[in-house]
């Protein structure tokens, strides 16, 4: 009985695969503003796949909007860091992109050690952790109070040194983590980046879609922005989008949240 | 239309001058020889107005010169008269040839209102009589608004200045020696279209060198340095009947980059003037106007996906070459757009996938020249393409959406369709690439995923609030138990222990109830109680049940126990007194007792003494 049910379990489809196999019919056929419409709807329902958000970015590059196509990689990427797929696609849209930034990488590279970090396995490193950890601090303490056994105190030791080796391991991913909640993707064809956020500000540069950036502060209507190279400047909140949207990864949902649009 | 004076008013003004002696008949002058040419810079004066006659001979000959004739001017004061002179040489065909230009500049005022007439110059040559058309200026009374003639495609001297607007129309010197003239070509420029700046310095004194001269910042604009001259060149000019020398100092090309008003704030200028080491030099600094410009915003109607850096005059064309290629052989394409207009903010058209054809990534090179105070520019892509099949390909027509802000509308300019041909490569020879017949390049976006994985977006263990709290749980719980632990140890206390501490005060106050027996007078139960607290503190203290021992016993027992002799033997007597007194009553008085009393005390606490 466990066995069939399991059975059928394996075999179950996930909610939604009709609807995708008929975006990826009409992506096929080459009706993508379908496809497109399928798909979103699929995100909307609050589906989350690397490969629906792969299959997206790549509707979206079909259509010429580079910026959602680097968005909906972006989120592939975040929910599996390793796909292969995605990683390409990203690479192949990014070659098209019309900023190309000069001068160091800001911060020590941090764009690169977000990329190195994010793909740790923190979830099974914290399982690890939350098993080990108290088990030494339980050893440890027969060894103090009881004059537990020779061999509590070596595996006590054991235990703290895998224990401190996880931590590390999740520490990292928690980092890597923190930087992808803040990586955001410009959606605008061109948007000038201003030094404070009002339309009236002294505008500094101009970026263009597909640019990652991070972002370092909100206020309404703005975000501060900062490249990989350090430039920062502030940009109206539609011309960039989260990697990470709402509701993802315990990011709170905001209410009257809308994607952007592009012009 | 006479051409106003300007710096290039020599070839102005033989275009002019040439078609106006044919029609006054002077059929037998040589244009080879020698050229004769007047022009006036208005063709209305006011009465308090001047007006400058430039005449302006050129002869083939750089030896011999002619006898020029000014015209009395009836009509008009000679205010100043200058004269200079350019000799070109050039070589054509071999054969050198020498052209010597003499002009003679004229400042005139008008001595009355009305139609007035400049009569012509004459000119006598080796024999030959030369002689211009008379000139009509209207002249109108004092303080009325002047008609300039209509602008030309430069001013003061310099071909270069496209501009519709005089630099120093409204200038009004008054008494100044210096005046620094700041001005631009176009106060209502689109967007991205392009605005000389120019800096002008007029004096009316000698001008040694310029020195820290200040250009403003150009916020809002894109500029470029279209001239800033090394040296100064001097350039007549009247200005309200004033003669000024005008230098210019620097012209920049600004390209405005948003709709709106525009300032440019004042340009700063030192001036050194004088006659060098002899004579006195004086400094002065001056302070140009600012600038107000409406930068109009593009109209609308804009075509769907016009880019905005695509403002200018542009022209587009493509080649490919060679356009006949063995499969495998490179193709290079070049698409060129070309024009005025800021090129550095042009968007081309790209060249969609061409079936059966490897593109690679495209080169960008931009050229800029400055002709007639314009920028232009050439922007030239140049991309590799690698047929990997035979047959004919063609690469389709591109187009670019431009606004031409000189026409204000919007055009699309295209290439032609390229036709190419594809032949095989020839029998045993490979192609430049081997792989090119099935060439399975890197790159390119892959196909999509037709399977829906299920990934959890929830919150990671790690990420949630409690988790690294938590992670303090079993250090705490550790400590609290060897706290506890501790604590109870603490809290555990020896009995006989707790007796033997507290064993002297227990005598102590076995001897205070003593006292209080001898004050009511029960001397049986004094003693007694003096025993009680010797016998108790001996238990207590010293572990000696001192009721089941006899005398030498218990000295044995405390000398054992390390207690001085002395102490021991009067703690005896007190206790042999006490027995003696308790079972022979009335043996002992008040003051004996009381001593008894005080004895015991004083035994008891050198024994406490000795066992610490």
């Amino acid at each position: 009985m466990i066995l069939l049910l399991a059975a059928l379990l394996a075999t179950a489809e996930p909610a939604g695969a009709q609807l995708f196999a008929d975006a990826n019919a009409a992506y096929l056929s080459g009706d993508v503003s379908r496809a497109i419409a399928a798909y979103e709807a699929l995100v909307s329902e609050g589906v989350g796949s690397t490969e629906l958000e792969t299959n997206l970015g790549a509707a979206y590059l079909r259509q010429g909007k580079r910026g959602l196509a680097v968005l909906h990689f972006e989120r592939a990427l975040f929910l599996q860091p390793g796909d292969d797929d995605a990683s390409a696609d990203l690479v192949e849209v990014r070659r098209g992109n019309v900023d190309r930034l000069e001068g160091d990488a800001d911060e020590g590279g941090a764009e690169t050690v977000a990329r190195l970090l994010t793909p740790l396995p923190g979830t099974a490193a914290a399982a690890i952790l939350t098993v080990l950890w108290p088990a030494a601090w339980i050893l440890f303490g027969l060894r103090l109070l009881r004059g537990g056994p020779r061999w509590a105190g070596i595996a006590a030791a054991g235990c703290f040194g895998g224990a401190l080796l996880f931590a590390l391991l999740t520490w990292s991913a928690a980092a890597g983590r923190d930087m992808a909640m803040r990586r955001g993707v410009v959606v605008a064809q061109a948007v000038p980046a201003r030094e404070g956020p009002a339309e009236k500000s002294v505008s500094r540069f101009e970026v263009h879609e597909g640019t990652t950036v991070r972002i370092d502060d909100e206020e309404p209507g703005f975000r501060r922005v900062k490249l990989a190279n350090g430039l920062t400047g502030w940009v109206p909140s539609g011309t960039v989008e989260l990697v990470v949207p709402p509701g993802w990864a315990g990011r709170p949902v905001l209410t009257g949240s809308a994607r952007a649009v592009q012009p | 239309m006479i051409p106003k004076r300007t710096g290039n008013a020599l070839r102005l003004a033989l275009l002019i001058a040439l078609p106006a002696l044919a029609s006054a008949g002077w059929k037998g002058v040589s244009a080879g020889e020698v050229e004769l040419s007047a022009t006036a810079d208005a063709s209305e004066v006011a009465l308090d107005g001047t007006l400058t006659l430039r005449i302006a001979v050129t002869y083939a000959s750089k030896a011999d010169t002619g006898n020029l004739e000014v015209p009395t001017f009836a009509d008009f004061d000679v205010v100043s008269r200058s004269q200079s002179e350019q000799v070109t040489f050039t070589l054509s065909n071999s054969t050198p040839s020498f052209r010597r230009t003499v002009i003679t500049s004229l400042a005139l005022t008008p001595r009355r209102a009305g139609d007035l007439t400049i009569e012509p110059v004459k000119l006598e040559f080796h024999g030959q009589r030369f002689q211009t058309e008379p000139i009509k200026v209207r002249v109108v009374p004092a303080g009325q608004a002047l008609r300039r003639r209509p602008p030309g495609p430069d001013r003061l001297g310099d071909d270069r200045m496209g501009d519709s607007l005089d630099p120093f129309a409204d200038v009004h010197p008054g008494q100044r020696d210096l005046i620094l003239r700041a001005a631009v070509d176009n106060e209502r420029p689109f967007v991205g279209q392009q605005v000389t700046y120019s800096l002008y310095l007029l004096a009316r004194t000698n001008v040694s060198s310029i020195e820290k001269l200040q250009i403003p910042r150009l916020d809002g604009f894109w500029s470029e340095d279209v001239e800033a001259p090394q040296q100064l060149v001097p350039e007549q000019r009247i200005l309200d009947g004033v003669p000024y020398t005008a230098y210019l100092l620097r012209r920049r090309a600004l390209f405005p980059l948003r709709p709106g008003r525009a300032a440019i704030e004042p340009a700063e200028v030192q001036v050194l003037t004088g006659f060098g080491m002899l004579f006195s030099r004086e400094s002065s600094r001056r302070s140009s106007q600012a600038l107000q410009l409406e930068v109009q915003p593009l109209p609308p109607g804009r075509p769907a996906g016009f880019d905005f850096g695509n403002v200018g005059q542009w022209t587009l064309s493509a080649s490919a070459e060679p356009s006949n290629v063995p499969v495998g052989q490179p193709i290079t394409f070049r698409l060129v757009a070309s024009g005025r207009g800021n090129v550095r903010d042009l968007r081309l058209p790209r060249l969609p996938v061409l079936s059966g054809v490897r593109a690679y990534d495209a080169t960008v090179s931009d050229k800029e020249t400055i002709e007639r105070g314009q920028i232009n520019g050439t922007r030239t892509v140049e991309q590799l393409l690698v047929p990997e099949r035979t047959g004919a390909v063609e690469i389709p027509s591109l187009a670019m959406d431009i606004f031409d802000p000189v026409q204000k509308q919007y055009r699309t300019v295209r290439t032609d369709p390229i036709a190419l041909r594809v032949d095989a490569g020839p029998v045993g020879q490979p192609a430049a690439e081997p792989i090119s017949q099935n060439l399975l390049a890197k790159g390119g976006i892959r196909p999509i995923r037709l399977h829906l994985g299920s990934v959890q977006r929830a919150t990671p263990l790690w990420a949630q609030p409690w988790f690294w709290p938590a992670l303090g749980l079993p250090p705490f719980g550790l400590a609290l138990l060897l706290g506890v632990a501790r604590l109870r140890r603490m809290l555990q206390v020896d009995p006989g222990r707790k007796r033997m501490e507290l064993a002297r005060s227990a005598a102590a106050k076995r001897l205070r109830r003593a006292r209080t027996l001898l004050q009511r007078g029960e001397s049986v139960a004094f003693y007694a109680e003096i025993v009680r607290a010797v016998t108790g503190y001996l238990a207590d203290k010293q572990g000696i049940a001192a009721a089941g021992l006899t005398r030498d016993e218990l000295v044995s027992a405390l000398l054992a126990r390390g207690q001085p002799e002395e102490p021991v033997r009067r703690l005896v007597r007190i206790l042999d007194d006490c027995d003696r007194a308790r079972f022979a009553p009335g043996s002992g008085e008040s003051p004996a007792r009381e001593a008894v009393l005080g004895r015991a005390d004083q035994v008891l606490g050198e024994l406490d003494r000795g066992t610490r």
